[in-house]
């Protein structure tokens, strides 16, 4: 079972870099910013013709539609099952609780993104968090750090190549984790290697964990998953549009959309 | 009397986004903590709070962006009335999931242009983290409007506005006007 684990992520990883291989768009390296707040670059991949009003490209649309329908067959079979069942056996505070666990556990990659990006605050921040949770916080399960005042902010790697002027590339569904792009789906690898867990726990208790997580996350996330499928008229279109909005914004911490897209979104013709 | 009446003029238009803001949230709230009132009477009253504050032709025109100025005007009073049915709709569904929820102001800023933006966070006491929902309002005939929402960092406007492009890229106004009454249509809260 560890080996096929194990297979698994290799498969996974080939894949991963196979895409960034293939695509020119992470070939560009791009030059370093010296201020510690870099100026937005130019999109580095080729500009592709928009139709009017679409604001963003999606070059891979039908391999990712394809996926799409692939993780949605999955969640209605496997994963919303799975999640309801959980859902019937834990009380909401437990689930929390699981919640809060494996967020703690993303200590070592929050921390290592926040100084990657020169964020020595969030980076003290989030230590703190760590160490009031994993102990005043028994072993992580509650947050007492937010209530005192050290909120969690969540940085990847993907966070921190957007941070250094990388582009998002193009947009990309992942199997089984869903809508990403180019640019942070590498990042997932490096995430990954950054993370603590492995050291401590067989790959097979590994995969076991992450499934808990995901059962538990999307048993969390139940009503905003059904409430978000009723009411949208395209739902693959719902989605690739609040990753890459949300994207955006983390990657420019708090700060609304870039100048270009409010006169868009809110002055569309121009008045 | 001319000057009295200037001056609540004045002060009416005077009111601070925040304000108008702060106003919103605790007559949702006010309704939604209503204990003798059903389910229907709460989203008709919401619904009424709602129509008060947001500007839906305003809405419709950023939704549509380039697509809005080539319709004709009872095209663009009918998108905009199935778009508003939409809305309170997928909103009204709020009404049985809230659980205690409270909402802060915790900041606003000047966007330029007659825009402002209250950002405001939902505090869930049962758990499961705070939502960020910022207001993006525009001063409308002298008064203060919501033309957008901005969840999670997701706007409304910008979400809908590509999903109804992709409709309207495949099938025109008419597709996307039939999609939208069938979605209001069944998502229409049982009457009992």
């Amino acid at each position: 079972m560890a080996d096929v684990a194990k297979r698994l992520v290799d498969r996974w990883f080939t894949f991963i870099l196979a895409l960034a291989l293939a695509s020119p768009v992470l070939a560009e390296e791009p030059p370093p910013h010296p201020g510690p707040r870099p100026m937005p670059l130019p999109p580095l991949a080729e500009p592709a013709p928009q139709p009017p009003g679409v604001g963003e490209g999606d070059p891979w649309e039908s391999f990712n539609r394809r996926m799409f329908w692939f993780n949605d067959k999955l969640d209605d079979y496997v994963l919303e099952p799975a999640a309801k069942g959980w859902d019937f056996v834990m009380p909401n505070r437990v689930e929390t609780c699981v919640s809060n666990f494996f967020y703690n556990l993303r200590f070592p990659i929050d921390t290592l993104n926040d100084l990657l990006q020169g964020k020595v605050q969030y980076a003290v921040t989030d230590v703190g968090r760590f160490f009031v949770n994993t102990t005043v916080g028994l072993a992580g399960f509650f947050d007492p750090a937010t209530s005192l005042g050290l909120e969690h902010h969540w940085e990847d790697f993907g966070q921190t190549l957007g941070w250094w002027g990388v582009g998002t590339g193009p947009y990309l569904v992942l199997p089984v984790l869903g809508p990403s792009d180019l640019r942070d789906g590498g990042g997932l690898i490096v995430d990954t290697a950054a993370s603590i867990t492995p050291f401590f726990v067989s790959s097979y208790y590994l995969l076991a964990a992450r499934t808990v997580d995901l059962v538990n996350t999307r048993a969390i996330y139940a009503d905003a998953i059904q409430k978000a499928k009723d009411s949208s008229l395209d739902y693959y279109t719902f989605v690739r549009n609040a990753y890459l909005q949300r994207r955006a914004s983390l990657v420019n911490d708090q700060a609304a959309a870039t100048e270009a897209t409010q006169e868009d979104l809110y002055h569309p013709e121009g008045d | 009397m001319t000057f009295l009446a200037l001056f609540a003029q004045t002060a009416s238009t005077a009111e601070s986004p925040r304000d108008l803001v702060r106003k919103l949230s605790d007559a949702v709230i006010a309704v939604l903590q209503e204990k003798n009132l059903s389910a229907d009477a709460k989203r008709e009253k919401i619904r009424g709070i709602v129509q008060d504050y947001v500007d839906f032709t305003t809405m419709s025109r950023l939704v549509l962006a380039r697509n809005w100025s080539g319709l004709d005007d009872s095209k663009k009073a009918a998108f905009t009335e199935e778009f508003k049915q939409h809305l309170s709709v997928t909103y009204g569904r709020n009404v049985e999931t809230y659980n205690n929820e409270k909402v802060e102001i915790v900041g606003d800023r000047d966007e330029g242009r007659g825009d402002w933006t209250v950002q405001t966070k939902i505090l869930r006491p049962q758990g499961g983290g705070d939502i960020l929902v910022d207001y993006r309002l525009r001063r409308i005939d002298g008064e203060w409007k919501v033309i957008d929402l901005i969840i999670e960092r997701v706007s409304l406007v910008s979400n809908y506005r590509s999903q109804f492009q992709e409709v309207m890229a495949n099938g025109g106004i008419d597709k996307l006007l039939q999609l939208l009454r069938e979605k209001n249509a069944a998502g229409q809260p049982l009457k009992s």
